[in-house]
C-alpha cells in the first residue's frame, strides 16, 4: 500500500507556529523523519489556508522539497492555495482533495486536469458525508463521471470513502471497508485512499495505533491502494511491508469469521483479533475494548 | 393452514440481580428475550416499580405533586412506608440534601437516614446520591458501611468515581448502579472496568433517563441497543438489568408543573416507553402513574 505521511498538518501547534514564523526547521524535520520512515508521499495539510494562501503554500512546498525527494500530496480546501501548491511541486503531485461538493467540482477538480495530477476524490457532497453505502456509491459515480468528462482518466483518480471514528459511528467503519471492496467492480481502474488515523480519532492516544494498524490491514485486504497515515508508527510500516505475516493472517482469519484460539495467542496477537472484531462491528466499541 | 408466528431464540440472557436481604429479597431481570417478548422465552421476573423518597422536604413541588404524600414529605421513614402502601414494589431514596450545590449535608447524617429507612420498611431500598461525583464517594461509602449487609442498590457509580464506591459496596454487601451519560460506548467501558473487580450479578445499568420531550428518545435508543447487544449478540458486558430513573426527571418538566393531568400523563408515557425499551426497574414519583403502569405490566390494559 502507498503510504502518505500525515505529520505535516496545520492543526499541529508546532507546524502552525512554524508556518507563522516561516521557520523551516520543524517542517523539514518532519519531512525528513517521514521520508526515512518509508513514506511514499508527504501530505501537506493546510486546512482552509485563509491567510496568504499562495505565499504560504509555495513556501511550504519549497521547504519540503529542500530536504525530501518524495512527491507531495497537497491537502487543502482552498483552491487558491491548491493551485499555488501544485504549481510549485517538482514531482507529479497528488491533489488532495476534490469531492462531490459544488464548489469543489467547479474550482478544484479542474486543477487536476490543468496540472496533470493524480487526484483524490472524496464522497462528500453539499449535504455532508453520505449516511450509508448506497449514497456513497451514488455520490462517487457522479463525481467520477464528471472527472472523466473533464478528461481525467480513472487511473489518476484516488477515491476516498471518508473514514469516521469508530468511537462515534461503528457502522460506518464497516461500511467504508465494504465500499473499498466494491470499487474495483464499480469503477474499474480507479485507485483509492483513506485518512486512516481518523478511525481512531476520539480514542485515547495510546490506544490509537492498534486501531489504525488493524484497519489498514483490513482495508488492504479489500484492495485499498493507499492511506494517509502515521508513518512514524514503526509497526504500521512493518505491517505494510509484510514483515508481520502472522498478524496479517490473524486479522484476515477474523475477517473471514474463522474461529481463532485466543488461548494460544500472545497478548499483542489477541489485541489485533479483538480490534478487528470491533472494526467489523461484531463487538460493541468502548475505550476499554482491549480489556474484555 | 394454521398460522404459526415466527419465534426467535436468543443467544444471551439478562442477568438476575437480587437486592434486599431475607424476606425483603427482590429479584430483578433474568429474561432471555427482548423486552416484553414473553411469547419467545422466559421472563423470570416482572419489571419492578419503585416510588421515590427525598431525604429532605422537596422545595419545588407544586400542590398536586405533594397531595398524595401530604403529611409525610418531611419524614423519610413515614414517606417510604407510604410508598409501599401506595403499591410500590420498592423504595428509591434520593439523598438530595447531600448536594454540595444545595444543603451540602454531611455524609454521616445521610447515612443515618438511609439506615433508619432501610430498617423501617419491608422492601429493598435503592439509594441515589446527589450525583456530585466527588461528594458521592464520601456519601455512598458511608451509606455502604452504615448499612452493611442490607444489600442496598447503591448509585450512581460513574466513570469518575467507580473505584472507591464499588469497593465499599463489595466490602459491605451491596449492589451498585453503573451510570453513564447517554452513551452506549461509555456504558460498556464502565461495565468492563467494573467487572474486573465487581461481580456481574450485582450491577444494574443506568443509562440516564431523560424526560419526554427533553431527550427521552436517546434514553430509549440506548436501552434498546443495550438489550440487543446483550440478548441478541450475547455480549456479556451488557447483560445487566436496566434501571429507568425517570420520576424526578419528568417532575422537573414545564409540562408537569403546569397541571396534574399533564404531569401524570408525562410521567406515565415516559415510563411506558422506557418499559418497552427494556427497563427492568422504573423509578416513579406519582402513585397514579405507578397504578397505570402496574396495570399495563399485569396485562389489564
Amino acid at each position: 500500500m502507498v503510504l502518505i505521511g500525515e505529520s505535516i498538518h496545520i492543526i499541529s501547534k508546532h507546524v502552525n507556529d512554524a508556518v507563522k514564523e516561516r521557520n523551516p526547521q520543524v517542517i523539514q524535520d518532519l519531512a525528513k523523519q517521514q521520508t526515512a520512515a518509508g513514506a511514499d508521499y508527504i501530505d501537506l495539510n493546510l486546512g482552509p489556508a485563509k491567510k496568504d494562501p499562495e505565499d504560504v503554500t509555495k513556501w511550504l512546498v519549497d521547504t519540503i522539497q529542500g530536504v525530501s525527494d518524495l512527491p507531495i500530496s497537497v491537502d487543502t480546501l482552498n483552491p487558491v492555495a491548491m493551485e499555488a501548491g501544485l504549481k510549485a511541486c517538482k514531482k507529479r503531485p497528488l491533489l488532495n482533495s476534490a469531492s462531490g461538493r459544488t464548489d469543489s467540482k467547479e474550482h478544484v477538480l479542474p486543477l487536476a486536469k490543468k496540472y496533470n495530477t493524480d487526484v483524490v476524490i472524496s464522497v462528500l457532497t453539499d449535504k455532508g458525508c453520505p449516511p450509508d453505502i448506497d449514497s456513497r456509491i451514488e455520490s462517487i459515480m457522479d463525481t467520477v463521471a464528471l472527472a472523466n468528462e473533464m478528461g481525467i482518466p480513472n487511473e489518476d483518480i484516488w477515491i476516498d470513502p471518508i473514514i469516521l471514528p469508530v468511537s462515534a459511528d461503528q457502522k460506518q467503519v464497516k461500511e467504508a471497508l465494504e465500499f473499498i471492496g466494491m470499487l474495483a467492480d464499480l469503477l474499474p481502474g480507479v485507485k483509492s485512499t483513506v485518512g486512516l488515523s481518523n478511525v481512531s480519532n476520539g480514542t485515547p492516544e495510546e490506544l490509537r495505533p492498534m486501531l489504525n494498524r488493524t484497519y489498514m490491514v483490513m482495508l488492504g485486504r479489500n484492495g485499498l491502494y493507499s492511506a494517509i497515515a502515521d508513518v512514524l508508527d514503526k509497526d504500521l510500516v512493518r505491517l505494510n511491508k509484510g514483515e508481520l505475516p502472522k498478524i496479517v493472517d490473524l486479522v484476515h482469519k477474523t475477517m473471514d469469521g474463522e474461529s481463532v484460539d485466543m488461548g494460544s495467542l500472545s497478548k499483542e496477537e489477541q489485541d489485533y483479533v479483538k480490534t478487528a472484531r470491533v472494526l467489523l462491528g461484531e463487538t460493541l466499541y468502548s475505550h476499554a475494548w482491549l480489556e474484555s | 393452514m394454521d398460522y404459526k408466528a415466527p419465534l426467535e431464540t436468543y443467544s444471551g440472557k439478562v442477568g438476575e440481580v437480587v437486592i434486599g436481604k431475607g424476606e425483603k429479597e427482590l429479584k430483578i431481570g433474568g429474561e432471555n428475550v427482548l423486552p416484553l417478548h414473553f411469547f419467545e422465552g422466559k421472563v423470570e421476573n416482572r419489571q419492578r416499580l419503585a416510588l421515590e423518597v427525598f431525604d429532605s422536604e422537596p422545595k419545588t413541588w407544586t400542590e398536586w405533586e405533594r397531595k398524595p404524600y401530604e403529611g409525610v414529605l418531611a419524614d423519610p421513614v413515614a414517606w417510604a412506608k407510604k410508598c409501599l402502601e401506595l403499591g410500590a414494589d420498592l423504595v428509591c431514596l434520593r439523598l438530595v440534601s447531600t448536594d454540595p450545590a444545595g444543603d451540602n449535608a454531611p455524609a454521616d447524617k445521610a447515612a443515618a437516614v438511609v439506615k433508619q429507612v432501610a430498617s423501617a420498611i419491608k422492601s429493598p431500598l435503592i439509594v441515589y446520591g446527589s450525583g456530585d461525583e466527588k461528594k458521592d464517594i464520601e456519601v455512598l461509602t458511608k451509606v455502604a458501611e452504615a448499612c452493611a449487609g442490607e444489600n442496598l442498590l447503591l448509585g450512581p457509580v460513574a466513570k469518575e468515581n467507580y473505584e472507591p464506591i464499588a469497593k465499599a459496596a463489595l466490602d459491605h454487601g451491596h449492589c451498585i448502579i453503573a451510570q453513564s451519560p447517554l452513551d452506549i460506548n461509555l456504558e460498556k467501558e464502565l461495565n468492563v472496568k467494573l467487572l474486573k473487580t465487581f461481580p456481574r450479578e450485582r450491577i444494574v445499568i443506568d443509562p440516564l433517563s431523560s424526560a419526554l420531550g427533553y431527550g427521552m428518545e436517546y434514553s430509549f435508543t440506548i436501552m434498546e441497543r443495550t438489550k440487543h447487544i446483550g440478548v441478541m449478540f450475547g455480549d456479556n458486558t451488557m447483560q445487566m438489568p436496566i434501571i429507568a430513573d425517570l420520576g424526578s426527571e419528568s417532575g422537573k418538566t414545564k409540562q408537569a408543573k403546569e397541571s396534574e393531568k399533564q404531569g401524570l400523563l408525562w410521567e406515565s408515557v415516559a415510563a411506558l416507553s422506557l418499559l418497552i425499551a427494556g427497563a427492568n426497574i422504573l423509578v416513579l414519583l406519582q402513585p397514579e402513574s405507578l397504578k397505570l403502569i402496574k396495570e399495563v405490566i399485569d396485562g389489564k390494559i
